[in-house]
């Protein structure tokens, strides 16, 4: 199955799903209400079998690759888990969780994974402030 | 007299039943090579759960990535899987060419390629050293620092450092190859073939290592890719992964190589396939020595690199797995976004599955087996 291929039977499976190129991987967005079914799908009918981050899908069997994107509200941002389905996703969510303050729901171990427990806010979001984090001067 | 406030306790673990007891194994422990903590609840010698801990070494860097321009957030890199360097060099800097469109020589590659496979020796050398010692071996880690010197001193001759090489740049290198590194490199290849095959016979087929490895800390194929799990740890499943083959990069289309699997996926398996890497890496570098071509060692890009709007993932092959780099542009001077994908972070967080139900002298031996790096899992 190639990239193409794989595109058509998203496109046919969930005809409202927009499905575009990015880079070489095709990309899909979802509305965080139907994560869930479209990442059993692409487990059990499409053959995808590995996913990291932020939901980057690898199907070992056609090699080709997929993004799908869940796009959150910033002040609730909720999503339910995945790593019910792609066991790796235990340990990613967890770190989204802490860095970005996106609440997955049913995660089986929803404790912070790299950051400190005292540390307050989440440090990836561009608007976090910390006394220790400046901006570095522009160089020539 | 005033009243002294009461010590802040810490959060107490569940209430263990009458015959279980947990263990903590770390922070500051040999096995863990590096700032991590598990903690084991067992019964007996027989391990029931397995919880761990990372962040030990947390720097933030995706942070600071977001503070740095293009070009400076290379060093860093270095500095995540300070093993394996170079590899995340290559990441890194394809990426970051990938979204400026750029085309790099073809000695450019052929350089690249011999320092990963060189890289991706050392790293092995360094684990077999550390994993005998691990498995109360003395004696290869003497060996194994010996010829992961020879490669030390090459990588310096090219780069100025032995670890944290930061060798790499957007478009080619710092320097050319000095002339000696071919003597250097030849002379290695030529009879580094049989060391491997010493260690072979003197660790990985020890009758007292296959004791203590065979068997133990088996995990099934589906459950290993489900967990992320990639480069050697994967490959052990008999799951032929690698992304040299799987989305082909750089020159590795054009080289010859195998991609070796074991059976059991245990932690036996995982130490041969990584022997049996370093017989393949020497065929990928013999390859790319006679192949080498005349030409530029870079191309020339602004001093200011700017890259257009856009994102990209470039994922190479590790010594440790797939090194993966999701970069996000803005058309800016810094990246808006850069998430690091590292091998060791998926491959640790299999752990629980791999030991459960396993006894809690097997620990050491299936941690060694992952190959950890744990500034790498933190970043």
């Amino acid at each position: 199955m190639t990239a193409e291929q794989l595109t058509d039977a998203l496109r046919a499976r969930f005809p409202d799903l927009s499905v575009r190129p990015v880079d070489t991987a095709p990309s899909a967005t979802v509305e965080p209400a139907t994560l869930h079914g479209h990442m059993r799908f692409l487990r059990d009918e499409l053959a995808f079998d590995m996913l990291e981050a932020v939901y980057r899908l690898f199907c070992s069997e056609a090699r080709a690759s997929l993004m799908v994107r869940v796009v959150l509200p910033r002040r609730a941002a909720r999503v339910p888990t995945v790593s019910d389905i792609f066991r790796t996703a235990e340990w990613h969510e967890r770190e989204a969780a802490e860095m970005f303050g996106i609440e997955f729901e049913g995660h089986p171990d929803p404790r912070r994974l790299l950051l400190p427990d005292d540390l307050e806010g989440h440090p990836l979001l561009k608007d976090f402030t910390h006394p220790n984090l400046r901006r570095l001067p522009e160089t020539a | 007299m005033a009243d002294i406030p009461a010590p802040p306790t810490a959060p107490t673990p569940a209430p263990a039943a009458s015959d279980e007891f947990i263990l903590n194994v770390g922070p500051q422990h040999p096995a863990t090579h590096g700032v991590l903590k598990v903690v084991v609840t067992m019964d007996g010698e027989v391990v029931k759960d397995i919880v761990p801990h990372i962040g030990y070494v947390h720097r933030g860097l995706e942070k600071l990535f977001e503070n740095r321009t293009w070009e400076q957030i290379i060093p860093f890199t270095d500095r995540t899987d300070y093993l394996s360097a170079i590899a995340n060099n290559f990441a890194y800097v394809m990426a970051v060419e990938r979204l400026l469109g750029l085309q790099v020589p073809r000695k450019v590659e052929y350089i690249r390629v011999i320092m990963a496979e060189l890289n991706r020796i050392a790293s092995h050398l360094l684990w077999l050293a550390a994993y005998g010692l691990d498995m109360g071996a003395f004696t290869p880690f003497l060996y194994a620092f010996r010829d992961r010197e020879e490669i030390g001193s090459m990588i310096e001759s090219a780069s100025g450092g032995r670890l944290t090489t930061n060798y790499f740049r957007i478009g080619g290198f710092v320097h050319d190859l000095p002339p000696d590194f071919f003597p250097r490199l030849r002379a290695f290849v030529g009879h580094f073939g049989r060391k491997v095959d010493e260690y072979d016979t003197l660790l990985i087929e020890n009758a007292i290592f296959v004791a203590r490895t065979r068997g133990v800390g088996a995990i099934d194929r589906d459950l290993a890719m489900s967990c992320g799990m990639s480069g050697p740890c994967l490959r052990a499943c008999n799951a032929p992964r690698d992304v040299r083959k799987d989305t082909p990069y750089s020159l590795y289309p054009r080289l010859e190589f195998d991609i070796p699997v074991g059976r059991h996926g245990d932690t036996w398996d995982r130490s041969k396939v990584r022997i049996e890497e370093m017989r393949q890496s020497l065929r990928i570098l013999r390859q790319a020595m006679d192949g080498y071509p005349e030409g530029d060692f870079k191309v020339r890009v602004p001093r200011n690199i700017e890259p257009p709007a856009g994102e990209v993932y470039v994922a190479v092959e590790g010594p440790r797995g797939e090194v993966g780099f999701f970069l996000v542009s803005d058309g800016s001077r810094k990246p808006y976004r850069v998430k690091m994908r590292t091998p060791s972070f998926s491959n640790f967080s299999a752990l629980p599955d791999i030991l459960r139900g396993g006894k809690i002298a097997d620990l050491v031996a299936v941690m060694g087996s992952l190959d950890l790096v744990v500034p790498e899992m933190d970043r």
